[in-house]
């Protein structure tokens, strides 16, 4: 019998899959047994090797992939047909759709924004500067309990066609002194008034003329002076920690290696108004958690998902508890005495109230740095409980873990219907087991029915060969081609049909129950036809998709053979030079064109008087190739009527090339043309050399022109 | 030191056979020699090094040619590209997608030193693949000849184990030697003749041998005079020839060296060329020669089955003038070519005299010219079988009446050698039409030829027409049926190869070699049309892929030349054929793609969908002999991998060396091909035929074992599959 564990975590937080940690999170369920009962430790831990062995890769691999595709997502998974609850956008509007309701749209918006925005001033009303991870402050018994604070509203304008980033406009509001580490369990503060407040006037909001401003961000500057800089190290989380470009160990770096005068600058900058000009900041009371400023902040536009793996995440909250935070309280008011009228701005709950769920990349690049406190009295562990109460059936899903050849199990618990991999919200059963089989297939999953919800068998997929079923053409020559960080790449075009309309069967949660193993045969994929990279058979290079179409290596007369058909002709000493190089041309020309058959001869003589015609004739192989042709005659492959064609065709060329001879002597010298011509007609009778001349073979003038001495 | 010099060189005299002249003086002459053999071999050593040194030049140029050519080709495509709008290949000078934004750093740990930085360029990771040995791409068998040597020592790895030793050996006895043994005593001509003249300008300067050397070159000029020898003056010292071939024994006696010395230093005149060898015809030498001569290169080397002039498959060509002419169209002029032909010179009936008069066919009316066309089997060569320069050899003077005053035509128009030579050649073509010839002689008008030609006494008389024919087609048939069936029967897989037969005297009986070997005759055969063992074609008008079809029951693909109705013989430059039965000849093979295989090495895929008994490839390699096929496949049963295949029980097809792409398909006991050998117009080639529907990208494989019975020894990983 295999030992069948049990460790539920009725925790909302997924235990060992939780967002932050490492990848092989099971090691929780595991301990929690071993602290349980069983005495024998070694076992335990042999077990859990095995378990780590099974799962650790897939699991490490399936989170890598689910932190790339929030960074740069392949796909949506809304757009998924089994995911369509997840897209909250329908199409009913675009049958009434009109190009002029886009104007209309924005025109309102803009009206909207300009009666708010002027309307009001903001005010902030500091209660303290918070510092010293989770302790008191009792150690604070140097001379000054107060840092000095600076408030900045920074206009980031639109960019002009010069500039080469957006033009940012700092315009400070003010100084003041907020008290360190005042004593809040206190309770019983000093009037409201006392804390130190500072106004920042609707006139800034305004647009000015110079500059369209894009948004508003307030900076908030603490100088804190002479403080231990040790203790600071990793808790500096600030603006940027939702981004994950944080590197622990270089920062820390960073910071020990930081200024000696002692004085330390803490900032935080928190939107006002967004690009798109809507209220980030509602009246409320803020916690900022500040981070300590460097040189040389990473840009956020080479945040790069594979920092998180070497980096360490901190939960969204954490660092409040620790960090250096500043509390204040923020209202917009008409006039400075008035506290009622906060301007009316879109709501920011939905976006909000996601966050903490790290599932929408959108609000994972979001720049929100602050935790919002809705009201006094509400805790953000209520705000939590909230949230995970969210799913409307309350499912309790038991992922049993099979491995060591299916002979152990272990079994976790969920709640909710995210997948444990990806955290994907599915929001469905089906759409949950959909996923996994889908999106996890070096996992199998089965399904059995459970009365509190589902029973997930998950075993490792033996059958899994990774096998590509993509394009082919990605595998090769640029690696992580498809995921370029320099902006879009044109991609080589590949026609690639995966399915061709498959029946969709209706969605019922049957399809996921164990197959039996006949069933496994139909299984087979959509996808036949050219899912690997092919080579060239000559130079082994890879196959680039526009070169499948034609085969490259089927020529009848690759180059090495020509140059030894050549070369084999050229080797006879017997032959002279003229029959060679007739042989030559005559057997490119037969190699190129692959004749087979004896009654192909007479066409192939006169294409290829056709084609090398005028290179016979420069090279004055005539003859030759009159012999040629008596020879084919003397096989029987040609008739006498291609010869005299052939030669017709020779004598055209001749005559061709003659006559252009001529007229480029005519246009040169045109009195001696006529000389020219008597010399020739008098060459064949006053010739009386019996010695062939070569200069004699030059000049070959149509036999039309020569006359002859008729006899006596 | 002298003593265990003088005691070496001993043995390289005794090895070389006694000369005829030795050494005058036995003692002084070993001093000399002595000396002469350590100018010999310095000498030697120079030249080489100086080969070595070109070679390696040459070597060095090519590389780089071959680098500008990539580069071209590169360069080519990547326009090509640009233009459709694909992205470019990078060149390896690419910098890379990120240009500067990393850096290598190296750091030293002393002060000094400035550490240094370089931008990093991130090469591509390629895809790794299979091992594959070179290869020449092929679409058509190409036929070698037996290698005696062994070119090279076969590679077993580095450990060189002990049963390989033994497999060495034996290899190495079953060749007649292993190139490149006699690396150091290697000489070439060339080598020879620069060593002998390198050593001559010492032979200048030593005074107590000059008195010799210009004896013997004296001797030599006489006896060469008539020989042209422009370079040197003189033959060198017959000590420089003893001293070689002490030092190159094989190479021949002092005497031998010396003539062959001699030969080199014949001038390589250009213009002069082997005695055999016809001045070219459109040259300035050309002569006045016999027909046979003239047309000797072409009819000797044109190759009738592959119509390429010294082809790559077949090694014997028959020569044509044993050819029956079986187009009767000598056409003969009926209208004169222009006012002066010499149809219209001299009174007309003496020419139709002189034509037809023998045969009592002349009219003297000059409109009844023999029918065009008619004059039935005009070859001359069928009435004087004897070969050689035949026409020359029956000259039928007719007149001689008239000889004064042709020859004084004659003596006013001067031919040239090559017009004479292209004369008879044309002659032997176009008989008595001189308006054709002088056409096509270009120079002379035919007025001018025909007075030539009867001066050369080269008027023919057309010969008689043969007797009928008699038509036995319809027995043929059933003979034909019966033959195909006896074929089926006897066959026992004994196919032999293809040989046109040449027994003229006699029809083709049980002493032809076709109908020894079962082969039919081709149209390649010189046997009579009406040849009994000549396979007639079909007559299909369907696509030749059922048993209906002769020419598919016979295992032979349609001949154009044969099959005039199925389609063999139309649509060249098409790829539709309605006769299926013509694929290999054609070339319609499938486009195959090369790629990893799934089983085994690299694997041979297909492009597009087949059906079941397509062609989809011929598989293409060096025709070799059976026993080339053996020495060879003893070679490649150790590699573990073989691509021989056996073709007929003459020869075998081995694509290792040079193949096409079907060669990488891997051996299979549950193929979707099948190798099928089929007789292509006389040559026996093999197809790769789909066994079942195959669907676009699938992998192919087909049984090894088809025809050879141990195929299976050679293929490695599938051997071992089938034993567990």
């Amino acid at each position: 019998m295999a030992p069948h564990k049990q460790s539920s975590s009725g925790g909302s937080h997924p235990v060992g899959f939780g967002p932050g940690g490492k990848a092989n999170g099971f090691y929780q369920p595991s301990s929690a047994v071993a602290a349980a009962k069983k005495p024998n430790m070694q076992l335990i831990q042999d077990d859990h090797e095995l378990f780590l062995q099974a799962f650790e890769k897939p699991t490490q691999i399936y989170r890598f992939l689910r932190t790339r595709n929030l960074i740069a997502p392949i796909f949506l998974h809304r757009t998924l047909t089994y995911m369509c609850h997840r897209n909250s956008r329908n199409n009913t509007k675009r049958k009434t759709f009109k190009v002029d309701n886009l104007l209309f749209k924005v025109e309102k918006m803009r009206g909207e924004q300009e009666t708010h925005s002027l309307a009001s001033n903001l005010q902030l009303t500091f209660t303290g500067f918070f510092h010293k991870a989770g302790k008191p402050s009792q150690d604070c018994e140097n001379e000054q309990n107060s840092v000095s604070l600076e408030v900045l509203l920074i206009k980031v304008c639109h960019k002009k066609r010069k500039d080469v980033s957006c033009p940012v406009k700092q315009v400070p509001t003010g100084k003041k002194q907020v008290p360190l580490n005042p004593d809040m369990s206190a309770g019983v503060q000093a009037k409201p008034g006392s804390f130190p407040s500072l106004l920042v006037p609707s006139s800034e909001f305004e647009p000015s003329n110079s500059h369209m401003v894009k948004s508003y961000s307030l900076l908030l500057r603490v100088l804190l002076p002479g403080c231990t800089q040790t203790q600071i190290n990793g808790l500096t989380n600030g603006e940027n920690h939702h981004n994950f470009t944080e590197e622990v160990v270089n920062r820390k770096r960073r910071s020990s290696s930081l200024r000696e005068e002692g004085e330390t600058t803490f900032v935080a900058q928190m939107t006002v108004f967004d690009k798109n000009r809507r209220l980030q900041l509602l009246d409320g009371e803020y916690e900022v958690s500040m981070q300590e400023m460097e040189e040389c902040p990473i840009s956020k536009k080479r945040a790069t998902w594979e920092t998180i793996l070497d980096g360490k995440r901190l939960p969204p909250f954490e660092s409040f508890s620790q960090g250096p935070t500043l509390q204040f309280t923020l209202r917009w008011t008409s006039d400075s005495s008035d506290r009622s009228t906060a301007p009316v701005a879109k709501p920011l709950a939905t976006r909000n109230s996601e966050t903490n769920q790290d599932t929408r990349p959108c609000t994972l690049r979001s720049t929100q740095t602050l935790a919002l406190k809705e009201s006094v009295n509400t805790d953000m562990q209520t705000r939590r409980e909230q949230i995970s109460a969210e799913p409307r059936q309350k499912l309790r899903i038991l992922y049993q873990f099979q491995y060591n050849n299916n002979t152990r199990q272990q079994t976790e618990a969920r709640d909710d219907l995210h997948c444990p991999w990806c955290t994907l919200n599915c929001r469905k059963l089906y759409s949950l087991l959909k996923h996994l089989k889908l999106s996890h297939s070096r996992f199998i999953f089965n399904y059995v029915p459970h009365p509190k919800g589902a029973k997930i068998e998950v075993s490792i997929n033996e059958c899994y060969d990774g096998s590509y079923a993509g394009n082919p053409q990605d595998i090769h020559s640029q690696p992580g081609f498809a995921f370029s960080r320099n902006g879009p790449v044109k991609r080589t075009a590949v026609t690639h049909v995966l399915v061709c309309r498959p029946k969709r069967t209706k969605p019922s949660l049957s399809e996921f129950l164990e197959l039996e193993d006949g069933e496994r045969e139909l299984q087979r994929t959509y996808i036949s036809g050219h899912n690997r990279l092919y080579f060239h058979s000559d130079s082994c290079l890879p196959l680039r998709p526009q070169e499948m179409e034609v085969d490259s290596e089927d020529e009848r007369d690759p180059d090495w053979l020509k140059e030894k058909t050549v070369k084999q002709i050229e080797d006879f000493t017997d032959v002279n030079e003229g029959e060679k190089e007739i042989m030559k041309l005559w057997n490119l020309h037969a190699m190129k064109h692959g004749f087979i058959a004896d009654n192909q001869m007479n066409e192939a003589c006169l294409l290829f008087a056709q084609n090398h015609g005028a290179y016979i004739v420069k090279q004055n192989l005539c003859r030759n190739f009159l012999l040629h042709l008596i020879s084919m005659h003397d096989f029987n492959l040609v008739s006498t009527l291609t010869i005299d064609q052939a030669m017709a065709q020779l004598r055209l060329i001749r005559s061709q090339a003659t006559q252009r001879e001529r007229d480029r002597q005519e246009d040169e010298e045109e009195e001696e043309e006529e000389d020219w011509e008597t010399a020739v007609e008098s060459q064949p009778e006053l010739d009386p050399d019996p010695d062939p001349d070569p200069s004699e073979y030059k000049p070959y003038s149509e036999e039309t022109s020569i006359p002859f001495v008729l006899p006596p | 030191m002298e003593e265990t010099a003088a005691a070496d060189p001993t043995p390289g005299i005794d090895a070389a056979p006694p000369t005829p002249r030795p050494p005058p003086s036995p003692f002084a002459p070993s001093r000399s020699l002595l000396e002469w053999r350590r100018r010999v071999k310095s000498e030697y050593m120079r030249l080489r090094q100086l080969k070595r040194l070109k070679k390696a030049e040459e070597v060095k140029t090519l590389f780089m040619s071959n680098r500008q050519k990539i580069e071209q080709q590169t360069n080519l495509l990547n326009t090509e590209w640009s233009k459709l709008r694909i992205q470019s290949i990078p060149l390896s000078t690419f910098s890379g997608s990120m240009p500067g934004k990393k850096m290598c750093t190296v750091e030293f740990g002393f002060p000094g030193f400035k550490s240094q930085a370089i931008t990093m360029r991130p090469l591509s990771t390629v895809a790794g693949i299979p091992f594959m040995y070179s290869w020449s791409p092929l679409q058509h068998n190409f036929m070698v000849e037996d290698e005696t040597f062994l070119h090279n020592i076969p590679y077993m790895g580095d450990e060189v184990l002990e049963q390989d030793e033994a497999f060495l050996e034996e290899l190495i006895d079953n060749y007649d030697g292993v190139h490149g043994d006699r690396e150091g005593g290697f000489i070439s001509d060339e080598i020879f003749k620069e060593l002998v003249e390198a050593l001559s300008q010492y032979s200048d300067h030593e005074e107590e041998e000059e008195e010799e050397a210009v004896v013997a070159a004296e001797a030599a000029g006489k006896k060469e005079d008539e020989r042209v020898m422009r370079r040197s003056s003189k033959i060198p010292n017959d000590k420089i020839f003893t001293a070689i071939a002490s030092m190159f024994p094989y190479k021949g006696t002092t005497e031998e060296l010396k003539e062959k010395y001699k030969d080199l230093l014949e001038p390589p005149d250009p213009v002069k060329l082997p005695p055999l060898c016809t001045p070219n015809l459109d040259g300035p030498f050309a002569k006045s020669v016999q027909r046979e001569q003239s047309l000797h290169s072409f009819h000797t080397l044109f190759c009738r089955r592959c119509f390429k002039y010294d082809c790559f498959l077949h090694p014997f060509h028959a020569t044509p003038n044993v050819y029956k002419r079986k187009s009767k169209e000598i056409r003969m002029e009926t209208d004169p070519c222009g006012v002066d032909c010499f149809l219209l010179q001299g009174p007309k009936n003496l020419w139709i005299r002189i034509c037809y008069g023998h045969r009592g066919l002349g009219d003297d009316g000059g409109s009844s010219v023999p029918p065009e066309g008619k004059e039935g089997d005009s070859d001359h060569e069928t009435t004087s079988s004897s070969e050689g320069n035949s026409r020359c050899q029956t000259p039928t003077k007719l007149r001689s009446g008239d000889d004064d005053g042709e020859q004084q035509a004659c003596c006013v128009v001067q031919w040239s050698g090559a017009e004479e030579s292209l004369f008879r050649v044309l002659h032997g073509t176009y008989f008595n039409n001189f308006c054709s010839i002088a056409r096509l002689i270009g120079t002379k008008n035919c007025k001018e030829v025909y007075e030539f030609a009867v001066k050369e006494v080269l008027i023919h008389r057309v010969p008689l027409e043969d007797g009928g024919i008699s038509p036995q087609k319809k027995k043929r048939k059933h003979r034909l049926w019966a033959k195909i069936q006896l074929k089926k029967d006897s066959s026992s897989n004994q196919v032999y190869n293809y040989q046109p037969c040449d027994h003229p005297d006699h029809p083709c009986d049980s002493s032809c070699p076709c109908v020894m070997t079962q082969n039919f005759c081709e149209k390649f055969c010189q046997c009579e049309h009406e040849c009994q063992n000549r396979f007639p074609g079909c007559r299909c008008k369907t696509q030749c892929n059922t048993k209906q079809c002769p020419c598919y029951l016979a295992v032979r693909e349609c001949d154009p030349d044969l099959c005039m109705t199925c389609g063999a013989a139309d649509h060249w430059d098409s790829k539709v054929v309605s006769c299926k039965n013509c694929s290999i000849q054609r070339g319609l093979k499938k486009h195959l793609l090369l790629a990893p295989s799934d089983v085994a090495g690299w694997g041979t895929f297909i492009k597009e969908p087949v059906q079941k008994n397509e062609f989809i490839s011929e598989y293409c390699g060096e025709l070799i002999s059976q026993d080339e096929a053996d020495r060879r496949g003893r070679i490649y049963d150790k590699y573990m991998s073989s691509f021989l295949f056996n073709l007929n029980n003459d020869f075998v097809v081995d694509a290792t060396r040079k193949g096409n792409k079907i060669r990488f398909a891997n051996h299979s006991v549950n193929p979707n091909c099948y190798a099928k050998v089929v007789m292509v117009n006389g040559d026996h080639r093999i197809g790769i035929f789909a066994k079942r529907a195959i669907l676009q990208g699938e992998e192919l494989f087909f049984d090894y074992r088809y025809s050879q019975a141990d195929a299976l020894k050679y293929v490695g990983i599938e051997r071992e599959v089938d034993v567990t």
